[in-house]
Parts: C-alpha cells; sequence; structure tokens
C-alpha cells in the first residue's frame, strides 16, 4: 500500500509504516477522507504512526485471560484509531467515547474490501513521499543489481 | 491446521533449524502441492473446458485472442495480444517496455468494448490503465529459435526435432505474471475467496497454464499445422526470474509458513504409513525412474550448477537402491528411506521428500488448503521483555551469533531501485544506497532488539517507547511463536547469501522445474511442461511430476 511507503519515506521505522500502510487502506474502505493520514503522515517522526500502535500495546498489556479494556487518549480515538483496531489481528472495538475492548483469543474478522482510487494530488505526495526510501541507479547497480540479462533472443 | 481434528498418523515434522536454511531451500523440488497441481487437480475434477472465443490473428501471428474457461461457478478469460517485435527489444528483464506477447486474465467474458481496452493497454503493462475486472497481468517474449523451427518444421508438413523440443521444453517464456492490485488490476481480497482461486497464486497459475495454451495455438496457426499432442504436452512455459520475488518470502512470513509447514506435515504423513502394498512399493519405483530420466533431461549451460546436476544423478542412482522392492518391504518404510538419506546432499533428501509424497494424494492433497493465508497473522502478543527474550533465546539462536559489524555478515543490502522500482542487492562497502536499505535484515534486527533488551521485565510498550526501531524485530519474534516455518533461518545480508536460493523455494510451490541459473541472483525456468492439455483434463490429469519426454 502506497501510504506505508509514503510512511517510510517520511521518517516512520518499518514495522510502524508497514502498520500504518494496512490501517490507511481500511480508512479508506471505510469511506474516509485522506486528512487524517496526510496529518499523520505530516507530523512523523512523531504522531499517531508512533502513538497509536503503543497505546493499543499497552491496553493489550492489561489483558487478564485474553480479554482487555481501556480508553484512548483524548485525540487518538477517531477513524484512523478505529482503522487501527480493525487492523489488529484479533477481534476488537472502539467506541464512540473511546473505549478500546479487545479479545486477544478470538482472529478479528476479515476486512473489507473496497477499490480505492487516490485523488491525483495525494497519489502524487504519497509517491513523493515513498520515492525518498528509492535508491538511484549506479554503473554497479546496473551491472548486477538486478542480475538479469540483457538479451531475451535465444 | 484445518484437517486438525482428524488429521492422519504423522512422524514429527523435521525441524525449522533443518528446513528452514537457505541451502536447503535451494534444493527444493516441486511437489504434488505445489500450485500447479493443486489448479490442474480442480480444473480436472471439473472437467473444464477451454473455448476459443476470439481469434484475430494474421498469417504472421500478430493480433489478438480470447479463451474463456469455467472454474468454481466463475468465467474466466485470457486476453493475449500478439505483437511485431523487433529483436533488440527483446529482454526478458522486468525493466523492458515491448514483449512479443501480452496478457490479462479478465473476470468473465469480456465484450468487445473490454477487449479493445485490453489490447490497447495491455501491451504497455506497467505503463498501462488496468480495473478491477483484469484479475493478472502478464507478458512473454518468444523463445525465439524455438518458435521459429516449429512453425518452419509445420509448414514444411513435418513435426519439429524432438530433441530440440526436449532441450528448449517452451514457445514463450513469460518476464512477470502480476497479481494481487498491482498497476490497478484487481485485488486478491476480491477473488480470493472463489472456489478454484483460494489457494496462493492460483489466478497467476490459472494465467500461465492459459499462456501455454495460447503459444501452441499461435505456434500452429503461423505453420499451418497440428503439432503432435506428446510434443504439446511437453512445451510448457518459460519464465524468466530475478530478484523481484525474493522478498515476497520476507514480507509474508505467515505464507512461507504455510506453505512450508503444509509440505512438511505431507512427509510426515506418509513417514508414518506402516505398510506398502505392492502397487504402491511398484508405483515408487516407477517414479524413481521417472526422476532419474528427468535428471538426465536436466542441462543447464552454467557450470556450476550443472556440476550440481550431475552430481545429484551420481547420489539419486545411490538413492534409488533404497525404493526396491525389498527395501519397502519393512515397517515404516518411508520414514526408513529418509532416515537411511540423512548424510546424503539436500539435493537427493529434497528430491527424494517430493517423491514419496507423489503416490500419497489421498493423504497429502487436502493439505493445500492450508497454504493459503485469508485472515492474516494471529499471534499474541508477547507480555513482557522478558518473554521477548525467551522467545528469541527459543526460536532466533541462530542470528546470536554473527558479528553484523564484519563485512562478511553485512556486506549486502538489499533496496529498491528508484529508476525501475524493483527490489535489488547492493555490495554495502561499494555502493550507494545502504542508508535506504530494507528491513530484510531480520537477523541482525533480532540480534540488535536482544542486545537493547533490559535486564529487568519491562511492558513491551514502554521498550518499544525508547526503542521504536525495535519494533519490527518484535513483532517477528512475536510471530515465531506461532509459525514455526515462517522465518529463513540465514542471515540474509550475509556475503554468502544466495539469493537463487529464495528463488527456487518459492518457485518450487509454484511448480516450476528444470531450474536454469544464469548468476546467483536469476534463474529461467519451466512452468505447466508435462502439464495436461486443455483436451486432457482426465481421471490421469494429475500425474505429470518432473516429466520426461521421449526424444
Amino acid at each position: 500500500m502506497l501510504a506505508g511507503k509514503a510512511a517510510r519515506g517520511a521518517g516512520a521505522p518499518a514495522a510502524q509504516a508497514a502498520e500504518f500502510g494496512i490501517a490507511a487502506g481500511i480508512h479508506l474502505a471505510n469511506g474516509q477522507g485522506t486528512a487524517a493520514l496526510d496529518a499523520a503522515l505530516d507530523a512523523l517522526p512523531s504522531g499517531p504512526i508512533i502513538a497509536l500502535p503503543l497505546a493499543l500495546a499497552r491496553i493489550a498489556e492489561g489483558a487478564q485471560q485474553g480479554r482487555a479494556e481501556g480508553r484512548l487518549d483524548a485525540g487518538h480515538h477517531g477513524p484512523l484509531a478505529a482503522a487501527y483496531i480493525a487492523a489488529l489481528p484479533f477481534r476488537a472495538t472502539l467506541s464512540e467515547a473511546g473505549r478500546v475492548e479487545m479479545d486477544l483469543n478470538t482472529p478479528a474478522p476479515r476486512r473489507p474490501v473496497a477499490r480505492i482510487d487516490l485523488a491525483a494530488d495525494v497519489y502524487a505526495r504519497w509517491s513523493m513521499l515513498a520515492a525518498r526510501m528509492l535508491v538511484p541507479e549506479s554503473d554497479a547497480s546496473r551491472l548486477s543489481g538486478a542480475g538479469a540479462g540483457l538479451t531475451d533472443n535465444d | 491446521m484445518k484437517d486438525q481434528f482428524d488429521a492422519p498418523p504423522q512422524m514429527p515434522l523435521r525441524p525449522p533449524e533443518q528446513v528452514m536454511r537457505l541451502s536447503r531451500m535451494g534444493s527444493m523440488f516441486p511437489t504434488r502441492l505445489s500450485f500447479l497441481r493443486s489448479l490442474i487437480r480442480r480444473l480436472a475434477a471439473e472437467r473444464a473446458q477451454v473455448v476459443r472465443t476470439r481469434w484475430q490473428m494474421c498469417a504472421e501471428g500478430f493480433g489478438h485472442a480470447v479463451f474463456s474457461v469455467d472454474l468454481g461457478g466463475h468465467t474466466y478469460s485470457l486476453v493475449a495480444v500478439s505483437t511485431d517485435l523487433p529483436p533488440e527489444q527483446r529482454t526478458d528483464r522486468v525493466i523492458a517496455t515491448a514483449w512479443d506477447s501480452a496478457y490479462v486474465l479478465f473476470d468473465g467474458i469480456p465484450d468487445a468494448a473490454d477487449i479493445a481496452r485490453i489490447t490497447a493497454n495491455a501491451p504497455l503493462q506497467e505503463a498501462g490503465r488496468f480495473g478491477p475486472r483484469d484479475l493478472i497481468l502478464s507478458r512473454a517474449n518468444k523463445s525465439v529459435r524455438l518458435f521459429a523451427h516449429v512453425v518452419e518444421a509445420l509448414r514444411a508438413g513435418r513435426q519439429p526435432d524432438r530433441a530440440m523440443i526436449r532441450d528448449v521444453g517452451y514457445l514463450m517464456r513469460t518476464t512477470a505474471v502480476y497479481g494481487n492490485g498491482k498497476f490497478g488490476i484487481a485485488d486478491r481480497a476480491g477473488y480470493d475467496q472463489r472456489p478454484g482461486l483460494e489457494g496462493p497464486f492460483a489466478a497467476e497459475m490459472l494465467t500461465v497454464w492459459l499462456i501455454r495454451h495460447f503459444t501452441h495455438a499461435l505456434a500452429e496457426h503461423v505453420g499451418r499445422g497440428t503439432l503432435d499432442p506428446q510434443i504439446k504436452r511437453h512445451l510448457g512455459i518459460g519464465n524468466s526470474t530475478g530478484l523481484g520475488m525474493a522478498p515476497f518470502l520476507v514480507t509474508h512470513p505467515v505464507l512461507l509458513n504455510n506453505w512450508m509447514l503444509a509440505r512438511e506435515t505431507a512427509l510426515a504423513r506418509v513417514r508414518a504409513i506402516q505398510t506398502l502394498a505392492p502397487d504402491q512399493i511398484a508405483r515408487l519405483s516407477v517414479l524413481a525412474a521417472r526422476a532419474t530420466a528427468h535428471l538426465a533431461q536436466w542441462q543447464v549451460p552454467d557450470p556450476v550448477h550443472q556440476t550440481r546436476i550431475e552430481g545429484l544423478r551420481r547420489d539419486w542412482g545411490q538413492a534409488c537402491a533404497l525404493l526396491t522392492p525389498p527395501q519397502l518391504a519393512g515397517t515404516a518404510p518411508l520414514d526408513t528411506v529418509m532416515q537411511q538419506l540423512e548424510g546424503a546432499s539436500a539435493d537427493v533428501q529434497e528430491l527424494m521428500a517430493a517423491l514419496l509424497l507423489e503416490p500419497f494424494g489421498d493423504l497429502v492433497d487436502g493439505l493445500a488448503e492450508c497454504m493459503a493465508d485469508p485472515f492474516g497473522a494471529f499471534a499474541a502478543p508477547l507480555a513482557d521483555t522478558q518473554a521477548v527474550r525467551a522467545q528469541i533465546e527459543a526460536t532466533f539462536d541462530w542470528a546470536l551469533t554473527a558479528d553484523y559489524a564484519d563485512p562478511a555478515h553485512c556486506g549486502q543490502f538489499w533496496y529498491v531501485s528508484e529508476a525501475k522500482m524493483e527490489p535489488r542487492l547492493g555490495a554495502r562497502f561499494t555502493e550507494e544506497g545502504a542508508a535506504l536499505e530494507s528491513p530484510l535484515d531480520i537477523a541482525r534486527r533480532v540480534h540488535a532488539l536482544a542486545r537493547d533488551l533490559p535486564q529487568q521485565a519491562e511492558p513491551l510498550s514502554a521498550f518499544l517507547e525508547r526503542h521504536p526501531d525495535h519494533a519490527l524485530a518484535v513483532a517477528r519474534v512475536t510471530l515465531a511463536a506461532r509459525y514455526p516455518y515462517a522465518e529463513i533461518r540465514d542471515n540474509l545480508i550475509a556475503q554468502t547469501c544466495l539469493p537463487i536460493d529464495m528463488l527456487r523455494c518459492k518457485l518450487s510451490f509454484f511448480g516450476a522445474s528444470k531450474f536454469d541459473p544464469k548468476s546467483d541472483r536469476w534463474t529461467r525456468i519451466t512452468l505447466c511442461q508435462g502439464a495436461p492439455l486443455a483436451d486432457e483434463l482426465g481421471p490421469d490429469a494429475d500425474d505429470w511430476w518432473l516429466p520426461v519426454f521421449a526424444a
């Protein structure tokens, strides 16, 4: 997902960027706009891309017999938090008041499937961020980086 | 696993520390659990019919065609576009911009507007526009010398030279088979619950099988003749595969676990068979002879790999002595075979493991249903840093001993190329770009995590708040508790890491054979060689493991 690559390019560590990519897909599939995602990218190296996984981990750490509950801080319980919770591998819910309930013993249901067409400007912006992780070609990489041959005429 | 409640008896699984080493993964052979085999069984069970619904091709074979097939209650159509490609543009690198042929696997039967759109866009590949009914995107180049020879022979009213058919083995080779949302095509999640397409890469394998069907039709059209069915059956589809495929095994740990676990469970089940019936013993002898003949026909230009194949031929000759009726008359005979090969090369062991699965479809084939990953990783969070340390000691001890500052242990780095947007492998100390390294250095990351873990237990959230860069390593360690075969147990940035081993592992699960390495980072292979033709999908359709051609 492009959002995850954008997060990586914007400075998120690998795991947090990947989590953001999954959550962003759910967020958009839920019909939410890109504003919260752009804000999260702008906030790196802090902000929800770093803080939300930690907040959810803190709640999970309090589990008793596989069940946990807790509350997200104000400002962390909007639609993006709902997407992060939907991305968890186990069943979890978020109330409008920011209350999270987790069942660590039950797998999460399949996520919604939706085709996402990003607006051109968003696509361009995220692509530019993602491109920060791309390595320019060099003479050495052209010779050996991919490894494949140059001709297929046999 | 899905059938855990009524699973047949099994021996202990071979442990991950044995199976998940790169050198062994680089010795794997296709099995009856390979994705092409599963697909063909499904097509045969449904008595699927391939129908040519459109053929607009000039006498020289340029134009387009549509082939449709019903599978699991849905119709899928291969839209094939054949173009006149100047030789100087024919390259099998993924970075090429023009190909002899381009393909889309379409969801349904395309109408005229769909066909017009696809024939305009498919030849553009990555630069084209695709939609949600385009499931797979692919392209292929001709094997110029064999295609020309086949056409020339057919035009002269004769069949092509059988030795040449045997030695090349395909009319075209694909240079990419894209799925799962790439370049605007459909996301896999949109069809991965359909009957017949649930398995990993099932839509890709269906595409490859249909492309092979098209290449036969194209050669017969241009040659104005009909190929002998036995020759057609041996004409598979070539494929050139490079580094782009390798990171998949690292970035999809649950899938890797499920593939390997299914294969190892299958082997453990056949090893638990107490006695063999005479027909099963006879079948094993037939398969051993077939493997011998297959190895004899496996010739590659690379001298290093050819030497390895020749060594395997010699060793295999000795291993076959374990498959004679007297040897197989005892108790748990297949377990005995594997035990007696414990000192043999990984090549021999893996070939034998693949062979032993072949006669026992009733024990093995159901495991194919466990090889997908429809729900994603499901591993409970580890309790605290002490739990992480314990899990590292239990499953990542192999990662803890190397000195990752030593160039021998960190001499390579994975990255994504700006020019081609494809994974690459660079030399850390002589090339630029290591600062933008892709996170495939799992061993080094777990080593660093272990070093930074506090002596006293603390909540993981508190630890990760101070060390956010360790989150990936924590995630991998967490997965290891539930998915024992999820991790390649080697240092993937070591100077000695050979990506070709990762490629062979993945390609063997596709069902590839005749590995023809061109370097330590790309290989040619053959898919569908020996597979049933569209009009051969009968009860015996599944018997094409390690095909042999009588030249």
